[in-house]
């Protein structure tokens, strides 16, 4: 049996730090969106094999929104927004002015900064606790089936295990119309650094 | 009928017949394999292109994830049950740019696709059709039967390889 990357208590401090972080991200949200009400659950941080990671969001045929953030710096890691397609309809519907809402360019565009601003806020409360330089690249934005968007993704970040550490948060809205994920991959050498920092062992 | 569902970074080889299926192909590439004498259908879905790349290889390594192992596997495995490998013949799907706006992800799904038809071409095996590229992820049937493969994506309705 090879040595696990990561064991419990490593990722309850993981699960902390998601909760911090994402407690920052869910406030700058809750800000854009004015009268509707954000709730975050508790984050899952989770050491998940690579085959069901895609599984994770509900559905791999699942049509969803992904806004996608690489962070480069002192260490690297990939952040995903990902929401159903509907509740994508519904955020920016809150967010548009009237008389817009069938503007496409302008619901991904905003769909897009929502995202942008939900993963810098959740990037600057990580840096901060960390004293780590994260420099988040421009956001991306895919609407597709969700297993192609996360697989992509993890492409993305060139996954080397087979099994990988995953930080998980699910909002919603009071009535459940806008519902979303953040999940949050580090690199390997991303963890180690962040132990390392905290000092855990 | 039988249907053989593949994760990513993961295979299977069925006889006679059943559904080869795997679903969410973004810049990952579906490799169906097929020999249409025995109907053997054998199907990977490749995460990265080249193994060669990760120096440091897990203990545990997993050769479905890359383009450079998985298609030999996968050739080795149909040959187990009966297939050739000259009687083979290979269609591919996925390997596309999902995020717009952005180069991150696009030149890892062009990367899967032309490593993909290099290994193909190394072993000698033809590509009889492909449905590659795009800013669209795919679900991938393959009925092993007929070797017939029909692509599915979200809003752009069905297509046959």
């Amino acid at each position: 049996m090879g040595k696990k990357i990561v064991d419990a208590y490593k990722l309850d401090v993981l699960k902390e730090l998601a909760n911090i972080g994402m407690g920052h991200a869910v406030t700058a949200l809750a800000q854009m969106l004015g009268e509707e009400k954000i709730f975050m659950d508790v984050p899952v941080a989770t050491l998940a094999p690579l085959q069901d990671v895609p599984e994770l969001l509900g559905g791999a045929e699942l049509p969803v929104a992904g806004v996608f953030i690489a962070a480069d710096g002192d260490i690297q890691l990939k952040i995903l927004f990902v929401l159903p397609l509907d509740s994508a309809l519904n955020l920016t519907a809150l967010l548009l002015p009237g008389g817009w809402e069938d503007a496409e360019e302008l619901k991904l565009s905003a769909l897009l900064e929502v995202g942008n601003i939900l993963t810098s806020s959740y990037l600057t409360a990580l840096s901060l606790m960390t004293g780590l330089i994260l420099l988040p690249s421009p956001p991306a934005i895919a609407m597709d089936m969700s297993a192609a968007i996360i697989s992509t993704v993890m492409a993305a970040a060139h996954i080397q295990d087979d099994e990988l550490v995953l930080m998980q948060t699910t909002l919603s809205s009071q009535e459940k119309r806008i519902t979303g994920q953040i999940l949050m991959l580090p690199d390997r050498g991303a963890l180690n650094k962040i132990f390392s920092l905290l000092g855990i062992r | 009928m039988h249907i053989s569902r593949v994760k990513i970074a993961d295979w299977a080889v069925l006889k006679g017949g059943g559904i080869l299926m795997t679903i969410g192909l973004g810049s990952c590439v579906g490799v169906a394999l097929y020999d249409v004498q025995q109907k053997i259908g054998g199907l990977a879905h490749i995460l990265l292109s080249k193994s060669r790349e990760f120096p440091q290889r897990a203990a545990a390594f997993n050769p479905a994830k890359f383009a450079d192992t998985a298609i030999p596997l996968l050739v080795q495995e149909m040959e187990r049950v009966g297939g050739k490998k000259s009687r083979l013949r290979a269609k591919i799907a996925g390997g596309s740019q999902l995020f717009m706006n952005q180069k991150i992800g696009n030149s890892v799904g062009e990367k899967n696709v032309l490593t993909t038809r290099q290994v193909l071409g190394e072993l000698g095996i033809p590509i009889a059709g492909e449905d590659v590229g795009g800013n669209y992820g795919r679900t991938l049937r393959f009925f092993v039967e007929s070797g017939l493969v029909v692509i599915s994506t979200v809003g752009r309705g069905e297509k046959e390889v």
